[in-house]
């Protein structure tokens, strides 16, 4: 479905020290800079699948999007999205694809969402019952009904996001770039936002291109991810593999009834945190049952649970130590 | 056929829109309306103050010269209601980066942002200014004979075209430069040189008033007209010009597309 060659990016941004008088200096001679945003990116997505896009701060995610999108032209590179090339604009293209930004929105600000609905279908040329039943179908999913006939700026970040999904869906899109749809909502929104993207594309076949600041957002939607780092693809495949490469380890999670005899810990595996009633010990996936038989028998535990290390933990050790998508951790 | 009706229809729904917009806050709507009645009468002074002291001012009388100002505010209340809000909307987008779901809209991306926006009460601005020529005629003794009047009107269309087409460039300028605040304004105030009849100026401001911001085909050329004193040379000269600017516009317009960096997230 999606078809990337050897993609490069490169933005002219305009640089200066800080101060007045270089600020003064560069009114009347600019320093440009040449900024690569992409180089050399290629990668194939099947129709249907559901791909994460993970990496720092300014790693080229959005850029990506946007040129997949035909937003942005490439420097170098081909991109193919369906048959189309994006950057040609053709009805049919447009029609296919959407572009959900979590930071900028299309709703029309001071106009109710209906509005901007309205406006849409004419845009597409949706014949009227169609649009109907399809507006009506993704309102119930998100349970918005009562909201849309509100202005816009009256809503909440989260209900803005749930009617910014319906415009860009309204056209029933194959394929979906999602650019950040979760940032700046909170922990139960952000759930009911993945739920619905998943049941999107679970009923409808739909590509799913997604990058977002929350992990776990990547990690409950896409099987595959494509890892970015300072323009370059630095990793394509399964999360999990990835999360097992960098960090073949198991997390055990102790609360105690009593404090622990000293020593017993460390005798069990790696202490990673501790406070007086608890421990976490990141213990090598082949030794959990065996530590988990010993602490059982040994320490006074009253609630032990086992889980794989924090994906955030292992972006950040993977990226060399910068924190992945600006190391925000969702609550 | 489909695709007109198609953009028949698009047309409709974004008048809707800004009418929907332009009410929606009852206060400003009203305030709006007089302020735009305000500037038309604005307009007038400098006229009035020139033509208390002499009889008539490089070959036109005041009667005559209040025919070119009532076109020119005629044209000015269409670029204030339909074209300078929409240029804003664009300028804005192109800051901000919501330009992105302009162009990511199956229709045509000169359209879209050519009818984004538009402020219906400038529809009083345009009836006064009718008003004014109206006077302007009565003040002559005569009404522009039928003939006259078609050429005007033909020109009318042509005026539109030149100042829809300078509004392109301005905008394709903003794609490159992204804070055209301040460019808009300038393209604002040479506009309204256009008040006076082009003979007023000399030289090469005449020349650039003629050629390179056509202000003397946007106002002084219709006006002429209506007066019946346009030769068919300087008719065909407007037509021209105003359609070599609207191809330089959608050449320039297509390539500044493609200089469109969006806005970071």
């Amino acid at each position: 479905m999606i078809r990337a060659r050897k993609l490069c990016k490169t933005y002219r941004v305009h640089r200066r020290p800080p101060g007045l008088l270089e600020a003064l200096r560069s009114v009347v001679r600019r320093r440009y800079e040449e900024v690569r945003a992409l180089c050399d990116v290629s990668f194939d997505i099947a129709p249907g699948e559901r791909v994460g896009f993970l990496g720092p701060n300014g790693a080229g995610k959005t850029t990506a999007l946007k040129i997949l999108s035909g937003l942005l032209y490439p420097t170098s590179g081909s991109v193919t999205v369906g048959d189309f090339v994006p950057q040609d604009r053709r009805t049919e293209f447009l029609h296919m694809i959407t572009l959900v930004m979590g930071q900028k929105q299309q709703l029309l600000w001071d106009l109710p969402p209906a509005e901007t609905f309205a406006m849409n279908r004419a845009l597409f040329d949706l014949p009227r019952d169609e649009a109907d039943a399809t507006q009506k179908e993704l309102v119930d999913l998100l349970e918005i009904g009562p909201l849309i006939g509100k202005p816009t700026r009256q809503l909440s970040l989260g209900e803005r996001m749930k009617c910014e999904l319906v415009a860009a869906l309204l056209h029933r899109p194959r394929v979906l770039f999602l650019d950040e749809p979760t940032i700046g909502l909170d922990v139960s929104m952000q759930a009911r936002v993945r739920d619905f993207i998943r049941r999107y594309n679970e009923s409808t076949g739909a590509t799913v291109l997604l990058t977002s600041h929350y992990m776990e957002d990547v990690a409950a939607l896409c099987p595959r991810v494509i890892v970015i780092d300072k323009g370059h693809l630095v990793y394509d495949g399964d999360l999990r593999t990835l999360a097992r490469r960098i960090r073949p380890e198991k997390r055990i999670t102790m609360h105690f009834s009593s404090l622990p005899a000293p020593g017993e810990l460390d005798r069990l595996g790696n202490c990673v945190a501790r406070s007086e009633l608890q421990a976490t010990l990141a213990v090598p996936a082949a030794q959990v049952t065996e530590a988990v038989r010993a602490a059982l028998g040994r320490l006074p535990i009253s609630d032990i649970s086992v889980e794989d290390p924090p994906l955030e933990e292992i972006m950040q050790e993977f990226l060399g130590g910068q924190p992945a998508n600006g190391g925000v951790r969702s609550a | 056929m489909r695709r007109l009706r198609h953009y028949a229809r698009l047309l409709a729904v974004q008048m809707r829109t800004s009418l929907t917009l332009a009410v929606q806050y009852r206060f400003d709507f009203f305030l709006e309306g007089a302020l735009a009645l305000f500037w038309l009468a604005i307009t007038l002074i400098p006229l009035l103050v020139v033509y208390s002291r002499r009889e008539s001012v490089a070959g036109w009388s005041f009667p005559e010269a209040l025919v070119v100002v009532g076109w020119f505010s005629v044209l000015k209340s269409v670029l204030d209601g339909g074209v300078t809000p929409s240029l804003n909307f664009v300028v804005e987008g192109v800051r901000k980066g919501t330009l992105d779901f302009v162009l990511l809209k199956p229709a045509d991306a000169q359209f879209l942002v050519s009818t984004a926006r538009f402020e219906p009460w400038r529809i009083l601005d345009f009836l006064g200014s009718i008003a004014v020529l109206v006077y302007a005629f009565h003040r002559l003794g005569h009404a522009p004979r039928a003939g006259d009047l078609m050429v005007g009107l033909a020109l009318f269309g042509v005026a539109l075209i030149l100042l829809y087409s300078l509004w392109i460039l301005v905008v394709s300028v903003s794609f490159r430069v992204v804070k055209v605040d301040n460019l808009s304004y300038l393209f604002i105030s040479i506009f309204d040189a256009g008040r006076w009849p082009i003979d007023v100026f000399k030289g090469a401001l005449r020349l650039i008033f003629t050629v390179v911001f056509p202000l003397a085909l946007m106002t002084t050329y219709p006006a002429q007209a209506l007066l019946g004193k346009l030769t068919s040379a300087h008719a065909l000269l407007a037509g021209t010009g105003g359609l070599a600017f609207a191809a330089i516009a959608r050449f320039v317009w297509k390539r500044a597309l493609r200089a469109y960096t969006s806005a970071s997230s």
